[in-house]
């Protein structure tokens, strides 16, 4: 008897319906073959689906069973269509006889089996849970453990299911399942809070304004210092003063990390900000993505969130080149045998370099032992490329211990995070009102067209900004870049016009490397 | 380059001062064109590797000063002090004798090619007692004895404990030849070496006529602040309640008016010349 059962198969971030045939002939020889692209771990269902239908006091049948994972061309990874074929064998060979209130034609089975028959937590159940939503009235079986992530989706019935025993005496209507109940996206998002505070990180008062002005305008940023001074504990303060995730946002972070089994089992959505952070010795296909059946790389895992690169000129030249096209585009297409996939990429970077090799140069206490020419080399790994898309640079200097009276900082710089994010915040609203409609969120995202029709200098300050390029000899890049950062200053003080005090501020943050 | 050889160095009466020496070199070669007079009043100027922003200000102050009295400034063309001496002295149309760490042939690139090229040009020299040696630890040290011999008085900027200037100086002590320190603070590390060589009497202590020079306040609490010591923005977060955005935006425009000179983070006022 021939059964057709659904399922599906996630392709990056899209989902493809995939119908699962079982066929258990009633003459042949005994065996058991899957067909339709599969992977190791697909072929490998074969053992589990037998011993978990043992194990559920169930017959596996002595007959020849075929399975056929339609569409045939379509190469098919994971464990997910366990559960869709032992569903598949137990009707086949006439051991579940649904009940009529099933209709196997509007239902999804999705899920990895135990050798006991219980189900094990399965990633991509969210991707399949927005996809079902588009079919109407479908109803998704998933594995207990995971099924949370699907659980705000309206208009999808989610049953949890905990053992194939449980769900056969669901589909028989012997004993049905509670299906998980919704609650709105809006609930889950709760305020997100702070992680690290900047109030943490001893003085450094100019790198956490940077740090502000990189939030409020989704401005790159590049510190420069002697290691020990605080800049990754800079770096994991981003986050916490970035505006919240809206709904939306949500969504979009959890699907890059549901895809990438990367959500904890039980989990439901992710309500913080990512914050990632590869060591140097990552590969390409590890920071943008890749695998023969490409998988989500750092730079998507940081979706609308921080990047953060540690130590930047020892990362491979080659891996820091391939940011150019995420850093630009906020997408990155990954092209593999197995096929051509997008995942969204669109993150702040941070990066932190050390002043010279080993560390130390400009340090008031401890001698730096390079060459001029190691330090000049060490600079020169950092492409060009890749400095022009970082708007802000700041250095953060050694603190000496003596000067950090912790008790005693002067009032005027006394800095929060929970201050600095209601100031990234009225910045941004500024910002969304002024690029409304234009597909751009943030000041970082103009390009020079809308540069020079939303970034009003007055007088005085084009004046300086003249005065200043003349001096440290700017490129044409780097002066749109300062106009941009300077955009953001404005906005941040709420200021319609670019004044000079905006501009002279920005020009603290121009490149110096 | 081409290079040449001083073909029976001992003959010539400007390099007589190289006989002082206990070893004197066996051979001279040189690049530019040989002109007796440059070696009439020398003055070595020599000093750390590692130069710091007060180092670079010293050397910007005492260089000009040194050449208006047309002396031939003579360093070791080693990058930090001895470079930035010789680019300064090029800078201010004077002349200077840059004496190699290592052979007259061995090939040089980068700034290092540039800066010889402008000594030749602005009709200083190059000189070596080597005509193939490679560099080495050992070679400094003897080139610092031909430093040292062909000066009359012999300016250290800037000396760690442990550096070569510290040679130069015991070996001008030596040769009986002036020696000049120049006092750095007592926690920077680079001026270590110097504040010890006056300390122990091996040398007399540079200074300069700001000495005498009045203070200048001009109510502005930021420049005040700069007019006793450089700051970094974030130190001077620390001791003025004024916003860093404020600290900031100030600090850009006085740089651009040109009242102050920021390196390596740290801002400098610039009256003090």
């Amino acid at each position: 008897m021939l059964v057709k059962i659904l399922s599906v198969a996630n392709v990056g971030l899209d989902t493809v319906p995939v119908d699962v045939e079982v066929d258990v002939a009633s003459t042949g020889f005994p065996g058991f073959t899957i067909v339709g692209l599969p992977s190791k771990a697909v072929e490998e269902a074969r053992e589990r689906v037998k011993t978990a239908i043992v194990n559920s006091h169930f017959e596996f049948p002595a007959r020849k069973i075929t399975v056929n994972l339609a569409p045939a061309d379509l190469p098919k990874d994971g464990a997910a269509y366990d559960l869709a074929i032992a569903v598949g064998i137990l009707i086949a060979s006439n051991q579940l006889e649904t009940s009529a209130k099933i209709d196997l034609k509007r239902m999804f089975f999705y899920g990895e089996l135990s050798l006991d028959g219980s189900l094990r937590p399965t990633k991509g159940i969210l991707l399949l849970g927005l996809f079902a939503k588009n079919k109407k009235g479908s109803t998704i079986f998933v594995p207990q453990p995971s099924a949370n992530e699907a659980g705000f989706i309206s208009a999808v019935t989610v049953i949890p299911v905990i053992s194939l025993s449980q769900l056969v005496d669901h589909l028989t209507d012997e004993k049905t399942i509670t299906p998980l109940k919704y609650s709105s996206l809006e609930k889950f998002i709760d305020e997100d809070y702070i992680e690290y505070d900047l109030a943490e990180v001893a003085g450094q008062e100019q790198a956490k304004r940077a740090l502000v002005i990189a939030a409020a305008g989704g401005h790159n940023l590049l510190m420069w210092g002697p290691p020990g001074t605080g800049k990754t504990m800079l770096a994991r303060a981003l986050p916490g003063i970035l505006p919240p995730l809206t709904p939306d946002e949500a969504l979009e972070v959890t699907r890059v990390y549901s895809i990438s089994g990367l959500l904890t089992p039980g989990e439901a959505l992710l309500r913080k900000r990512p914050f990632r952070s590869p060591h140097h010795g990552v590969s390409s296909a590890g920071l943008i993505g890749g695998g023969s059946n490409p998988l989500p790389g750092e730079v998507s895992l940081a979706h609308l969130g921080v990047l953060f690169l540690d130590e930047m000129p020892e990362f491979t030249r080659s891996v820091l080149e391939s940011l150019r096209q995420p850093m630009e585009d906020g997408v990155i297409e990954i092209v593999r045998a197995a096929g051509h996939v997008k995942y969204p990429a669109s993150f702040t970077l941070i990066s932190a370099i050390n002043p010279c090799p080993c560390g130390y140069l400009g340090h008031p206490k401890k001698e730096c032992k390079c060459t001029d020419k190691q330090i000049a080399k060490y600079r020169h790994r950092i492409s060009g490329p890749i400095l022009d898309r970082i708007d802000l640079t700041v250095s953060v200097s050694a603190v000496e211990v003596e000067k950090l009276s912790l008790t005693n900082q002067n009032q005027a710089n006394r800095l929060t995070s929970i201050q600095a994010k209601e100031q990234v915040v009225k910045a941004r609203k500024i910002q969304s009102k002024r690029f409304a409609g234009l597909k751009i969120y943030t000041n970082s995202q103009m390009r020079n067209k809308e540069v020079k029709k939303y970034c009003m200098l007055t007088a005085d300050s084009e004046n300086l900004l003249k005065v200043a390029a003349d001096k440290y000899n700017f490129s044409a890049r780097s002066y749109y870049r300062l106009i941009k950062s300077s955009r953001t200053i404005a906005d941040l003080e709420s200021s319609e016009k670019i004044l000079p005090v905006h501009m002279a501020e920005a020009l603290q943050y121009r490149q110096i490397i | 380059m081409t290079y040449r050889r001083r073909e029976n160095w001992k003959r010539f009466p400007e390099l007589k001062r190289l006989k002082d020496l206990s070893t004197p070199p066996k051979e001279i070669y040189y690049t530019g064109n040989w002109n007796p007079e440059i070696f009439k009043k020398c003055v070595a100027v020599v000093g750390s590797r590692r130069m710091s922003e007060y180092g670079r200000r010293v050397i910007e102050k005492i260089i000009p000063q040194l050449v208006l009295q047309k002396k031939t400034i003579i360093s070791g063309f080693m990058y930090g002090i001895d470079q930035y001496t010789h680019q300064i002295c090029v800078e201010s149309g004077g002349k200077t004798i840059a004496v190699l760490g290592w052979g007259i042939n061995v090939k040089l690139d980068g700034y290092d090619k540039k800066l010889a090229n402008k000594i030749v040009e602005s009709g200083g020299l190059i000189i070596s007692e080597w005509e193939e040696q490679q560099a080495a630890h050992w070679t400094f040290p003897a080139r610092n004895r031909i430093v040292a011999a062909l000066s009359s008085e012999i300016i250290i900027v800037e000396a760690a404990m442990k550096s070569g200037s510290l040679i130069t100086a015991r070996i001008g002590n030596r040769l009986k030849r002036k020696i000049w320190a120049v006092p750095g603070p007592i926690t920077s590390r680079t001026s270590a070496g110097t504040n010890l060589l006056i300390a122990q009497n091996k040398a007399q202590m540079w200074i300069d006529s700001f000495l005498t020079s009045e203070k200048i306040t001009t109510g502005d609490p930021l420049l005040d602040l700069l007019s006793n010591e450089a700051l970094t923005t974030n130190e001077i977060a620390r001791k003025i309640n004024i916003p860093v955005s404020e600290i900031g935006a100030q600090l850009s425009l006085l740089t651009i008016s040109g009242q102050l000179t920021e390196r390596e983070g740290k801002y400098y006022l610039n009256n003090a010349g």
